[in-house]
This record gives structure tokens, sequence and C-alpha cells, in this order.
């Protein structure tokens, strides 16, 4: 038995010597791959085989190579590098020609399209109206997809020759350019989902795109390399690397280190550290988020008296918030509908009324001489630095006589109040508008889905936003959403804080200008030479 | 021995039934998928639809007996996020992991095996309270701090190492030495301890009085036997390796399970949650079992029943 015990030991120590030894041998070799892996780093370096490589790192991974079941714009700024629209919108938000030459609107509800001839897919078929067909009618017809809600408003596409497709929507739709240059619309190709299976796309993505699908390790990177055959201009890089790095000091460290090219979602406070870095700058841009306090109005609450909400309003410096907790990243506004959005009104944005003595003087008029006491719920760890904005507010309120309660809760369990209208007087969320039009943004306002939530009730916004929903005269329409703007930054059912900043971190070597859709077109980004 | 394996394994089947149980519960309650895979502006019937689609709307004991019959079959159902099978992506996993807990545990040893013999046999001395003290440092000290001062140093101050990523064996050597280093500090003062005790023991006695020299009578005699705790230790660790992978691997975006399991705890991504846990179950279960095994084997003092 003893002898078995010596044998059993030496035969493991051996392994476990053997496994040294490997390690060993492993690092004996990797004096070969040591410099590789230099050149790893510097796999950006455009001398490197001759090769130009663009990288790119983000908080989290692509979700998914279905156009139409995800919603997450990091995803679809990728995805836009190997995807076409019908439309694509500009930098300043104009509607251009993609996919599509030229469009025309053949009565309220038929759109008609031509489309670019002579168009390839990677795997080399040709871009036609079947795609078209097969592309929006997936995604509006199957309700189980996550974008379906955004294109259930298509009745049908109707292929009229291979080059011209007809668009049938259920009943007028002034948006409808706006919905086929955003997420959900990019063309897949039918023949090959047709014959190889959807799953067979999902593993090996095909699309019109100036970048093709390479290689995807999941939660590691994502491989694209340039499609020679693309319609547009050439590509500009040889191949672009999507890196997944979810620790943001760790995605800071690559970026300074020259690991990679661009980084995004940076947090506040590494700006700095990134600004004086030698090879490296930050970019501050815009988004379609706004921060905003949602208010309770149902009689019998304190904020159901528009005088205290008015003081809310007033005794929150939004400027010293943006300062202070963002590095300045951001811009105070007091509408969602921030430029760049159809129906902005510019009087409301770039605005503050921050008044502490006025707000205490309203508290009086409200019949709060002594204060009153409300609460504040807000989500932790969802948005940019949200708790420590939730206590800042808490903190400035107090200033003025409001003592808050603040509840800081985890983002599933803020969801349950807030899906069940469970929310006390005040509650601090932020929306996106995908859509670049002012109709998402009040969604909220009109009483029917307001009740229990704000309970705003106001017959007059109700009939702007509904009439606005489908009308097709674009002047009166942008008139109409000014009107609801006004009412609201007025009787403050919403009390807009900022409008929130993307915070990107550059290697000097690269040009790169951020757009307010923060999609990621890396042909936009050049080699500084 | 045959039997006591049989018994063992037989074991297993009920702790691998509670483990499903516990898993699902836990997913189950504390999180809402379909919130997180909506976006803010979908209405209540979307909502609904797409808890339809998910099968959500079932109680929980018939969610729960469909699952633990799809899973006898090795389907733990659809990942959420990737809308493919949840078992094949865990699995493309493992490679990457095992590639960094083995990278660990030889730099554990490494470490752990001479300054624990030296720590042992100069007790008292300053070496030894250095050893100890480290020991008990490096116990204490947060992966995730290690790790991330480790990148400050050697990749963005010194420019020796890649920060982050998989590829050459120079991305693995930051990963291995912070997750290696908990371990290292528990085997050295489970070694220390396990020699002290040996050398007190008769037949070093006896050894040192046939006039042995004192290293013959250390690494001989003591060092080999004071080993047999050590590897049983070594191979109970597995569970702590796989608590440390989860921070260490999302520091270094170390494409493994824990960085997946993380990344599927975020997103609620159910199945990959639950694929993963028991994955995990499963080789902390095969590792202690292997521990038990060995253990008898090397000390045949220890009886089967």
């Amino acid at each position: 038995m003893k002898r078995l015990a010596i044998t059993g030991l030496a035969l493991i120590l051996s392994l476990a010597l053997a496994g040294c030894g490997g390690e060993g041998e492993q690092t004996a070799t990797d004096q070969q791959p040591q410099p590789q892996a230099q050149s790893q780093d510097g796999e950006s370096n455009p001398a490197e085989n001759g090769k130009k490589i663009l990288t790119i790192a983000s908080g989290n991974d692509i979700v998914s190579f279905d156009l139409h079941n995800h919603n997450n714009t990091s995803t679809e700024a990728v995805h836009i590098n190997m995807f076409n629209y019908l439309v694509k919108k500009g930098r300043n938000q104009e509607v251009l020609p993609d996919l599509a030459t030229s469009w025309k609107q053949l009565d309220a509800t038929t759109w008609e399209f031509k489309l670019r001839e002579g168009v390839k897919f990677h795997n080399g078929d040709p871009f036609t109206a079947a795609d078209v067909k097969y592309t929006l009618e997936r995604v509006a017809r199957d309700n189980t997809l996550l974008e379906y809600g955004n294109y259930k408003q298509i009745k049908e596409v109707k292929i009229m020759d291979d080059y011209t497709v007809h668009i049938i929507t259920n009943g007028p739709q002034p948006v409808l350019l706006n919905r086929l240059s955003r997420l959900g619309s990019g063309m897949m190709p039918s023949k090959y989902i047709q014959e190889k299976g959807f799953d067979e796309f999902l593993k090996h993505p095909v699309g019109t795109g100036p970048y093709k699908f390479k290689e995807w390790k999941r939660d590691d990177r994502l491989i694209l390399e340039k499609f020679d055959d693309y319609f547009g201009e050439k590509p500009k890089w040889d191949e672009v690397v999507f890196r997944s790095i979810p620790e943001d000091s760790t995605r800071v460290s690559e970026l300074l280190t020259g690991g990679v090219d661009l980084a995004v979602n940076i947090p506040p406070t590494d700006l700095e550290r990134i600004q004086q870095n030698e090879g490296t700058y930050v970019v501050q841009s815009p988004t379609q988020r706004v921060m905003q306090l949602t208010v309770r109005m149902t009689p019998g609450t304190p904020t159901a008296d528009p005088k205290v909400r008015e003081a809310i309003d007033l005794a929150i410096d939004k400027q010293a918030i943006v300062d202070n907790i963002l590095a300045g990243g951001g811009t105070v506004t007091r509408t969602r509908v921030t430029p760049g959005n159809f129906g902005a009104d510019p009087s409301l944005y770039g605005q503050s009324l921050y008044d502490p003595e006025r707000a205490k003087q309203l508290l009086i008029e409200a019949g709060y001489p002594n204060g009153l006491e409300l609460t504040l719920t807000s989500p932790s760890g969802r948005y940019l630095k949200d708790k420590e904005t939730a206590e800042l507010i808490q903190a400035m309120l107090g200033e003025v006589g409001i003592k808050v309660n603040l509840e800081l809760v985890e983002w599933s369990k803020y969801n349950e109040l807030y899906r069940g209208k469970k929310m006390k007087e005040l509650f601090m969320i932020s929306y996106a508008n995908s859509m670049f039009d002012a109709s998402l943004a009040f969604d909220r306002a009109r009483s029917e889905i307001a009740r229990g939530e704000t309970d705003y009730n106001n017959p007059e916004v109700d009939k702007l936003l509904e009439e606005a929903e489908t009308n097709l005269n674009t002047q009166e329409r942008e008139k109409q959403y000014q009107q609801v703007q006004q009412i609201i930054a007025n009787e403050r059912p919403f009390i807009y804080l900022f409008q929130m900043s993307a915070n990107y971190g550059a290697s000097k070597r690269i040009q790169f200008e951020p757009r307010l859709d923060e999609m990621l077109p890396v042909d936009e980004i050049t080699l500084k030479q | 021995m045959k039997k006591y394996l049989i018994r063992s394994l037989l074991q297993v089947i009920p702790v691998l039934f509670l483990i499903s149980l516990i898993v699902f519960v836990l997913v189950h309650v504390t999180g809402d998928p379909v919130t997180l895979m909506l976006s803010d502006t979908a209405t209540d019937e979307d909502r609904e639809i797409l808890i339809q689609a998910l099968g959500l709307d079932q109680p929980l004991y018939v969610q729960y007996f469909k699952f633990l019959g799809h899973l006898v079959q090795g389907d733990f159902g659809n990942s959420f996020r990737y809308q493919e099978p949840a078992l094949p992506i865990v699995l493309e996993r493992l490679p990457a992991s095992f590639e960094l807990a083995i990278a660990s545990m030889v730099v554990a040893t490494v470490i752990a095996i001479p300054f624990g013999i030296l720590s042992a046999t100069k007790r008292n001395s300053f070496l030894d309270i250095f050893v100890t003290g480290s020991a008990v440092l490096g116990k204490a000290m947060p992966s995730f701090w290690l790790g991330i001062m480790l990148i400050l140093l050697f990749s963005v101050k010194l420019g020796l190492l890649p920060v982050s990523g998989e590829g050459t064996f120079a991305h693995l050597i930051l990963p291995a030495i912070t997750l290696g280093t908990g371990i290292a500090a528990e085997m050295t003062r489970l070694i220390r301890s396990s020699m002290l005790e040996i050398l007190q023991q008769d037949y070093i006695r006896t050894a040192r009085s046939k006039g042995l020299s004192e290293r013959l009578v250390v690494y001989r005699h003591a060092f080999r036997n004071s080993l047999i705790p050590v590897i049983t230790i070594m191979a109970l660790q597995t569970s702590h390796l796989i608590g440390g992978t989860l921070i260490t691997e999302t520091v270094f975006s170390w494409p493994g399970m824990g960085n997946l399991l993380i990344q599927a705890v975020n997103q609620r991504d159910m199945s990959i949650v639950q694929a993963s846990v028991f994955i995990v179950s499963i080789l902390v279960i095969a590792s202690n079992l292997l521990a038990d095994l060995l253990y008898r084997i090397l000390d045949p003092r220890i009886k089967y029943n």
C-alpha cells in the first residue's frame, strides 16, 4: 500500500513538473511570440505588415447578428459597418440615400423606393427588392422580435420590379424615413438565409456594407475586414477590431498603452488622465439621452401643486451637476427634444432656471413655510453617475427646505417599481430617442399612459400629440411639438435636467468625431498623417 | 474502492438536483430579464408578447419542471442574449478558463513550495515572519484591486505586458499572477503548518539521530509527506479558483467562463447563468471527489468506508 502511495505521489509530482516544464518550454518558445505580443499591442500600427487596422474598445460585446432582435445602441454602432439601410442619416440628421437612390410618397400610406443597382452582398448575391421585402416584413410581422414595436406600422412591402418597392403603412407615417434609417432596418440577404437557414446567418452574417465578417469571439472581440466589392467609397481600413472590455479601468489602460485606438464610455474621473497622457485625447459629444425627474401630480400629493413643482425645478442647480459630477459631460435643458431631433424647440435647450430664493418663496406661497418631505427614487448603477446625481439633488432640495428621502435601488428592482407605476413623488430616469423625432418623447405625457404614473392630464397636449402623430404637413407638425414642449416646460410633469454626453478616449494617431446617434461608422475615422 | 466510487457518484445526483432547484429559483426571483431586453419606449403590450414568447407567463413550478426535463437531455435552453443554445456557449469558454486556472496553480506552486518550506524550517526567524505576514496580506488583497494595480505598473507605467485579452503567453502572465497570489498565500500557510507538524514526528527525530544531513531530512522525509494534505487542498482550491476567475477574468477581459457568467448575470441571461453554474458545480464536485480519492491513495490509513 505504501508503495502505491509513493508511486501515486511520484506520478502526481511528475505531472506537476511536466506542467511546469510545459509552461517553461512555452516561455522559451515565447521569446519569439514575445515581440509578437508587442506587435499585437501595436497591431494598430499601420506599418505592421502594411495592414491598416483600427481597434475600438467598448464596455460590452455586440448582442447578436439578428438585426431585428436587439435594441442595443452599441450593437447597432457596430452593425452599421456591415449592413446598409435604405436611407441613412447624415451627420446633421438629414436623410441621405443609401441602398435606395430615391423615394417619394405616392399617397398617405404608400411610399415608393427606387433601389440602387449593382449592389452585392458579401457572399456575392445581388441586392434586390426581394431582400427589402424579406427584411422589413420579417420585423413587421413577427411579434416576438424586440424591434417589432417599431416596425409594426408597416403593413406590406410590394415588389414592383427588381429595383422598385412600395412600402404600404397602416395609416399615415410621417416618421417612416426615420424608422428606416435606424436600428432594425439593416438589409439582410433573403436568398442566403432561405438557402442556408437563419442560424447560419447568425454565425456567418452577410450584409452589403463596407466591412464583412471575419471572426467573432464572444465577450472578447469581433473582427471585420474590408469588402472589396462595396458599392460606395472604398473602405479605409483593412481590418477593424471591436473589443469588449467591461472593466472601465482596464479599457482606459488599454487606450493609454496603445492597445486600442478608440475607447467608448470613459468614466468622468478618467478624462483628465487621458487628456494629459501623451498619445491620447478626450472627445465629448452630446447624445440622445436626457436625464429627467418625473413628478407625480396625483391630487393629494404635495407635488400636485404647480408651485411646488416649480420650486423643485428652481432649487436644482443643473449646471453644477454637469460640471461637478459629469466633468462637464452634459448640457442643461428644459426639453427632451434636443437639437438634431425633428420638432426641437431651441429656446428650451441649453437653459436651466436656477433660483433657490424664488424656490423658497414659492414653497411659502404653496403653504409650506416649514418645508416639506418628498421621496425621490433613483436607479443606482444604471446611468453614468446616477447615484451621485441623485444625492446632489437631494442636497440641493434640502437647501430650500424640501427634505428628500432618497431611495436608491438596483435597476431590476427600479424597473419593477417603474413598470408597476409604484413610484412616489419623484423619480429620476433617462430616456433616449433613436427615432430622432419628437413623437417618441411625449408618450408618457398622454393622459392615458400617464395615469397612475404622473397622472398628468392636459387635453390640449393629448390633442396636439394625436394630431401630430399622423400629420404629414411637416411645418405644422413641428409647431405642434414645439407647443407641447412649451406646455410641459411650464407645467412640469417632467423636470428635465441635462442631456448626457458620451465620453470617448482616442489615440492621437486617429481623427475621430463622434455622432449624435453614437454610431461608429469606421470610415469616418481617419488616420492623422 | 469501486463500491466507494459508485456510492459517491450516486450521491452526486441529489446534489445536482438541489443545485438545479436553487439556481433556478435564485435566477427567477432576483431579476427580470424582460425589462432589460425591452427598450425604454416599449409598451406594455410589447412586454406581454415577449413574456409569452419566453414562456415566463407560466407558473414557476411548471417552468422549473420544463427546465428540469430539458436539463436531463443536456439542454439549458437558448441564451436570451445570443439566441443560441446556452450550453455550447458556456463550453466554448472552458478552455480559456482552464488555461488561466492551470497557469495560476503553477504560479501558486512556484511561490508556495519554497517559501512554505523555508518558513517552517526557519521558524520564528525574520523570514518566517515576513512569509506568514505576506501570506496574510496576499489572502486579504482583493483580486480586482491587485489586478488593476498590476496593469497600472506593468502595462501602463513600464509597458512590459499587454493590458487585457487573450492570445499570447504574455497575455497570460498578469491574470495568472493575480489569481495565483491568493492561492499561493493559502498554500504557503498550509505547507508551513504541515511541515511544522511533520518535523516534530518521531521518524524525523530518528532520521536526524541516524546522522542524516538536515537537507536530506527536510526534503526527503519531511517535505514529501507534508505534500499529502497540500495536494488535496490543491484540488479543493478549485472552487476558490472559480470564484477568483469571475473577477480576474472581468478585470483582464479574459474570454473565459467567469467573464461570461458576470455578463450573463448583468443581462439576466438566465440560461447562460444556469448552464455556467451547473458546469461549475460539476467541476467542483468532480474535483472534490478526485481529492477524496487521492487522499485515500496517498494516505493508506484512511479507510474507504
